[in-house]
């Protein structure tokens, strides 16, 4: 299950949807917006998709992933404007036990960087915008090119039971 | 040919987009304006051919001596030449024809004429835009009948020929096979190079740094490219945007296509800067 939703968007379905009395490891990773980005004050966040292919893609991903680990997993990502603080997308994985649900949430994240047209517009104080640019390959190590140092800094949080984490501070991811 | 049949040729656009007259312009290898292509064109199915220009309009190179139909004062658009030509022989049946149409061949207007021969009483005889399935109204054939149903629709305001023939539920033809880019419109001096016979038609989305380079989010565009990597090159080079085929992948009807992917008219193309999410 991927979806593309306008800000703001509700993990919470999701999160209920892939709880499970079976799964004993639920991990999610929430990407939020970054107030800061090479040393620029960000303001906000656009994000631009190719909808009709990003929810096809994000779909395949999310079965690929599911399948290969074993796990339950879904994802959702915004669309429109955001602020630094806003929920930008959401990942999560439960499986039988921590170390698949670890795995499968991460490399889901790095796929939808790096497979689901998917575009970020950041605006800075000043009052300038651009475009930022992933990198075009598949290797899924986040954003790239333009802007080398990644951009991620979230960590992944883990429960041992169906109850979800709390998300921590993670940043843009 | 057929003496019932008038011929007339739209030439009032004012051309804003080409930044020139496109009726004097010349696109094929054979020398002739579009005005004069589209005459000679026209005179192989009709009797009286006239040029329909706006109020002060010059007559376009090409079509010297052939007798003008002014716009009539407080017209709108093509809608305004039509009815000025029904005005001028009443009873006659009109093909109309944009002079913007470099790709229409003898064979596009001749399916027009012949459905128009069966019935007669036909108010119009359109094709269906192989790309939305919309009327054409650019290329069509009017009946007598239509005068009335045109100016009904112009006294209520409605100037667009397109959504005139669309309320009016016209039963539309398909475009011949070969030529299903026929009705293509050139507007830009970038069109041009793509307005040759044998071009497809495929319809391109463009988002983010793309779309504002662009300037666009869509467009219709005619292309000889046989695939989508030559697709992408093509209007790379013609748009000036530094496309790099081994970093801007290509969609092709919310697909991710491979540079061989052969395209077809009608086809929905989306080029895809390297992405961003997350």
């Amino acid at each position: 299950m991927f979806r593309l939703a306008n800000h703001p968007i509700d993990p919470a379905p999701l999160r209920r949807e892939l709880a499970s009395e079976d799964c004993g490891g639920f991990v999610f990773f929430e990407g939020r917006v970054r107030d800061h980005h090479e040393g620029r004050e960000v303001t906000g966040l656009y994000y631009e998709a190719y909808r009709e292919l990003a929810e096809k893609e994000g779909c395949r991903l999310v079965r690929e992933i599911a399948l290969k680990h074993g796990v339950r997993a879904a994802a959702m990502h915004a669309t429109g404007g955001l602020v630094p603080g806003d929920l930008a997308v959401w990942v999560g994985a439960a499986a039988a036990h921590r170390e698949e649900a670890f795995v499968a949430c991460r490399e889901l994240i790095d796929a939808i960087k790096a497979r689901v047209p998917i575009w970020k517009r950041e605006s800075y104080v000043g009052g300038s915008s651009g475009w930022v640019e992933g990198c075009a390959c598949a290797a899924g190590h986040g954003d790239g090119r333009r802007t080398p140092s990644s951009m991620t800094s979230g960590i992944p949080t883990a429960t041992t039971s169906s109850d979800a984490a709390d998300s921590g501070r993670s940043t843009t991811s | 040919m057929n003496s019932a049949l008038h011929g007339l040729l739209l030439a009032g656009g004012k051309s804003s987009r080409m930044g020139c007259d496109k009726a004097s312009m010349v696109f094929g290898d054979d020398g002739l304006t579009q005005a004069g292509r589209a005459l000679r064109l026209l005179r192989q199915f009709c009797g009286p051919v006239y040029l329909s220009l706006r109020e002060g309009q010059p007559v376009p190179a090409g079509g010297e001596g052939v007798p003008v139909l002014r716009d009539a004062p407080g017209g709108q658009g093509p809608l305004a030449g039509i009815l000025a030509a029904f005005r001028q022989a009443r009873g006659a049946a009109w093909l109309v024809m944009a002079c913007d149409l470099p790709l229409v061949r003898p064979g596009v207007l001749a399916r027009l004429v012949a459905r128009y021969a069966e019935d007669p009483l036909l108010p119009f005889v359109a094709y269906a835009s192989a790309l939305d399935g919309l009327p054409e109204p650019l290329c069509a054939v009017y009946g007598p009948s239509a005068f009335p149903v045109l100016g009904r629709h112009a006294a209520r305001g409605h100037f667009c020929p397109r959504r005139i023939l669309r309320e009016e539920s016209v039963p539309l033809l398909a475009l011949p096979e070969v030529d299903t880019g026929a009705l293509t419109n050139v507007n830009t001096p970038q069109d041009v190079a793509g307005a040759r016979i044998g071009a497809r038609e495929v319809r391109v989305a463009w988002f983010g740094r793309l779309a504002e380079q662009r300037g666009l989010r869509e467009e219709s565009v005619a292309t000889t490219a046989k695939t989508a990597g030559e697709f992408l090159r093509e209007m790379s080079d013609r748009h000036r945007l530094g496309l790099d085929p081994g970093v801007v992948r290509v969609a092709v009807n919310d697909e991710f296509a491979p540079d061989a992917h052969p395209l077809q008219t009608g086809d929905r193309v989306v080029f895809l800067a390297p992405f961003a999410g997350g």
